[in-house]
């Protein structure tokens, strides 16, 4: 009774976190669009490393741009393209898992041998050298993210189908006489977007992290791009003199970061089997 | 008159045989029984004459039915026939439902795919399915999880029925039913076979549930078959020794008994 009951306050702790997440992130939306004034590449080396005023929330760098306007238009950037990276992702693996995991036998061996040799890699590593070898450039460092990711969903799905492929309901499909496309879309894919839908979430933070810790050491958005791990970069000289330069885009992405995780707790929860059958 | 027969059919894994060159017919509109325990191998032939059979296992030999070789059958020629001549039931009515589906949805899913027709006489053709079976039209609209077993091996025989198959392949339809409902799924499953006319197939270890409705009786132990005859013959004078001993292992039922069962039934 009790657990239960600090179970149903901790879901609503998250639901408020949530909710109080989307609300911030329309309130960001609304300031881009409405409020901000200043132009995120405009150098004006009168204003600066300037500290917080009025003028300025956040400040300026070492060039004289406003960083609160970067950091803001730099969300685009950090988490615009983490969002895309993760669509392509899933995109890819996910009706890769599907047919590998349905077809099973050797169409799935030999499927799933590719997808092992992408996984034999860390993440990082094959990121780095990928976009090293594909040139510094935010696009690049994209597609060596869906390279390396897409292999996740492919083998979360498989997983899951290759278990649902035995049970009748499927064979009775089958015996139907669906075609095998319709049986995956939609007696298979249902099952499944729960999963992926928690995966994701999770994997959001990471990717955003990979595109921040590329872009810091150069490989992903190149100046004067206001990302987020770009702009950490360009203050690292002023560490000493003027550490705020480094502490906002850092809590830019370690906020994102947690919320995306705290995102994919709550889905996870939500769609937890075991709390259906209690 | 034969409608499928059977020739040297094997089935295999990798490492070994688990059907062994078994030969047998279906006649037209026959109720013939597959009878073994668990592991006997007689599924598995059920699922090779669709094509159902796992990727890891392998059919060999002839299963012809109207001149084509089933197991050898286009998967495009193959699921054609599936549903709409060759069709089954499981004895997981819970698992033959896809479960966010409704059960008018996999009418629909069914019909459409087989036959051209609007969304209204496709309902209007499902629920008197439905009906045929004895159930009430508004089952249409629920999902799988909100019926009990009887009513969902009722939908899946309406499902199975719908388009009058040549043959019903009814794999252990009534082992997970409780004894008063498999009595009722049994007759509703001879009256519908003497107005459609189709044959069953039916697969059980349990030779109670085919005293009252076989015509013929098949006996499989470890992959062949044993013993085959008309029902009262191997019934009456069994000849392999297994067959004794399934028989004297469902010895209780006798007649009066299903009589008994059916007073309590009404």
């Amino acid at each position: 009774m009790e657990t239960s009951e600090s179970n149903s306050y901790r879901m609503r702790f998250k639901k408020i976190l949530l909710i109080g997440a989307l609300v911030v992130i329309a309130g960001i939306a609304v300031y881009t669009f409405l409020v901000l004034k200043y132009d995120p590449s405009f150098v004006n080396l009168e204003e600066r490393l300037l500290p917080a005023s009025l003028e300025h929330p956040l400040g300026t760098d070492h060039l004289g741009r406003d960083v609160l306007t970067r950091i803001l238009l730099g969300s685009q950037l950090t988490v615009g393209y983490g969002f895309l990276a993760l669509l392509l992702a899933v995109a890819i693996g996910v009706p890769f898992g599907i047919f590998a995991g349905f077809k099973g036998g050797i169409v799935d061996r030999i499927l799933m041998r590719i997808a092992d040799a992408f996984l034999s890699f860390p993440d990082t590593i094959v990121a780095i050298v990928l976009s090293g070898l594909l040139g510094a450039g935010i696009e690049n460092l994209l597609i060596a993210i869906v390279i390396v990711k897409w292999v996740n969903y492919a083998r979360l799905v498989r997983s899951t189908v290759v278990v649902e492929r035995q049970k009748d309901y499927i064979t009775m499909a089958k015996i139907n006489g669906l075609s095998e496309r319709r049986i995956m879309v939609k007696h298979l894919f249902p099952h499944l977007i729960g999963h992926v839908l928690v995966l994701a979430s999770l994997d959001l933070g990471k990717i955003i992290l990979l595109i921040s810790s590329l872009s810091y050491i150069g490989l992903g958005a190149q100046p004067p791009a206001p990302e987020w791990g770009a702009m950490l970069n360009e203050a690292r000289p002023y560490f000493q003199s003027v550490p705020e330069l480094m502490v906002f885009p850092g809590l830019a992405i370690v906020t994102v970061v947690l919320f995306s995780n705290l995102l994919g707790d709550f889905l996870r929860d939500k769609f937890d089997v075991k709390k259906e059958v209690a | 008159m034969s409608l499928v027969s059977v020739n040297g059919l094997s089935i295999s894994n990798k490492q070994k045989d688990i059907v062994k060159d078994i030969s047998f017919q279906i006649l037209k509109g026959e109720w013939l029984a597959i009878v073994g325990q668990s592991g006997s191998g007689k599924s598995l032939t059920s699922s090779a004459i669709g094509q159902l059979l796992g990727p890891n296992l392998r059919a060999a030999g002839n299963v012809s039915y109207e001149g084509m070789n089933l197991l050898e059958l286009p998967p495009k020629k193959m699921r054609a026939l599936r549903g709409t001549r060759i069709s089954y039931i499981f004895q997981d009515y819970q698992g033959s439902f896809t479960p966010f589906h409704t059960i008018g949805r996999h009418f629909q899913e069914f019909l459409k795919t087989h036959l051209k027709l609007s969304k209204d006489v496709r309902k209007k053709k499902a629920e008197e399915a439905l009906k045929d079976v004895g159930l009430q039209p508004e089952i249409y609209s629920r999902y799988p999880f909100q019926l009990s077993g009887g009513q969902l091996q009722r939908v899946s025989i309406a499902l199975a029925l719908l388009l009058e198959p040549d043959i019903l392949i009814a794999d252990e339809p009534t082992t997970a039913l409780d004894s008063i409902t498999s009595f009722k799924v049994l007759q509703l499953l001879e009256k519908l076979q003497q107005e459609k006319g189709c044959a069953i197939l039916f697969i059980t270890h349990d030779l109670r549930h085919v005293k009252n409705h076989a015509d013929r009786i098949l006996v499989m132990k470890e992959g062949e078959i044993v013993e085959q005859g008309e029902k009262r013959q191997v019934l009456d004078n069994p000849v392999h020794p297994y067959t004794k001993l399934l028989i004297e292992a469902s010895s209780p039922l006798r007649k009066p008994a299903t009589e008994k069962i059916l007073e309590v039934a009404k």
